[in-house]
């Protein structure tokens, strides 16, 4: 096997535990890309700027290529990220995100029964 | 020969008098940069009017606190989605099309509720998305 096959081989068994649900994931999944949020609780660590803190998801995005992103606050300084997702993410999670905001629109949704 | 017509622009005899620039500074109303609307700094329900109400486009003028104006992005910032906070007020993420920071804002009273909610359902439209994973409940 080649030096470059060995460490990926490595890097596939690599795992981390996740600061609120304590789920141990593997840090690659399934589809190879590097993973930086547990796919059961969508929760993820700020890692940049030494905050080390937890930080929740808030919100859905989806980019004009129809990519979903999750968008991520830290708990501690307040910084934001956007992150994609993977294709074991809690789907349930996922859709709670998107139509929370639904659920509580500011304003009258039946005004826009009409257009 | 030369004729003799009156010269059209006659060199200046007295330089144009100074007038009050306003560039950038704090006035009653901020020209949208996205839609170029002008939109009066006076908004209902917030203190802070920091995106255009009928586009929701912002400006990254402010890094961390609100109003500070020590980002020297200056980029065009769109609204990329739509939060909840715990006391149910909407927040529009924007991001920065220049250097792709994120920031979350309050939405204000007069924002363009059609613009807010076609943020809203972007996620629901997307059709090969996890609706499967809310029907099979």
């Amino acid at each position: 096997m080649s030096a470059n096959g060995k460490s990926r081989s490595i890097a596939s068994t690599e795992t981390f535990q996740c600061v609120r649900c304590g789920l141990t994931v593997t840090a690659n999944a399934p589809d190879g890309v590097r993973r930086n949020h547990c796919p059961s609780c969508l929760h993820s660590l700020h890692l940049l700027d030494e905050c080390r803190s937890r930080m929740i998801p808030i919100s859905i995005a989806v980019l004009r290529t129809g990519e979903w992103m999750i968008i991520h606050r830290c708990t501690r300084c307040g910084e934001l990220t956007s992150n994609p997702i993977c294709g074991d993410d809690n789907q349930l999670i996922l859709m709670r995100m998107a139509v929370r905001p639904l659920a509580q629109p500011p304003f009258p949704l039946e005004a826009f029964g009409d257009l | 020969m030369i004729c003799d017509m009156p010269r059209r622009n006659p060199g200046r005899e007295r330089p144009q008098r100074s007038k009050k620039a306003h560039h950038g500074e704090p006035g009653d109303a901020f020209r949208c940069v996205g839609c170029r609307m002008d939109v009066p700094m006076i908004a209902p329900g917030t203190a802070h009017r920091n995106h255009c109400p009928h586009c929701l486009t912002s400006l990254h003028v402010d890094h961390r606190v609100p109003g500070d104006r020590r980002a020297g992005c200056r980029g065009r910032m769109a609204a990329l989605s739509v939060t909840v906070r715990r006391d149910g007020e909407w927040l529009i993420i924007h991001c920065c099309q220049s250097c792709g920071g994120l920031s979350a804002n309050r939405i204000a009273g007069d924002d363009n509720a059609l613009a807010l909610l076609r943020i809203a359902i972007r996620p629901l439209s997307d059709s090969r998305l996890p609706v499967s994973a809310l029907l099979t409940l």
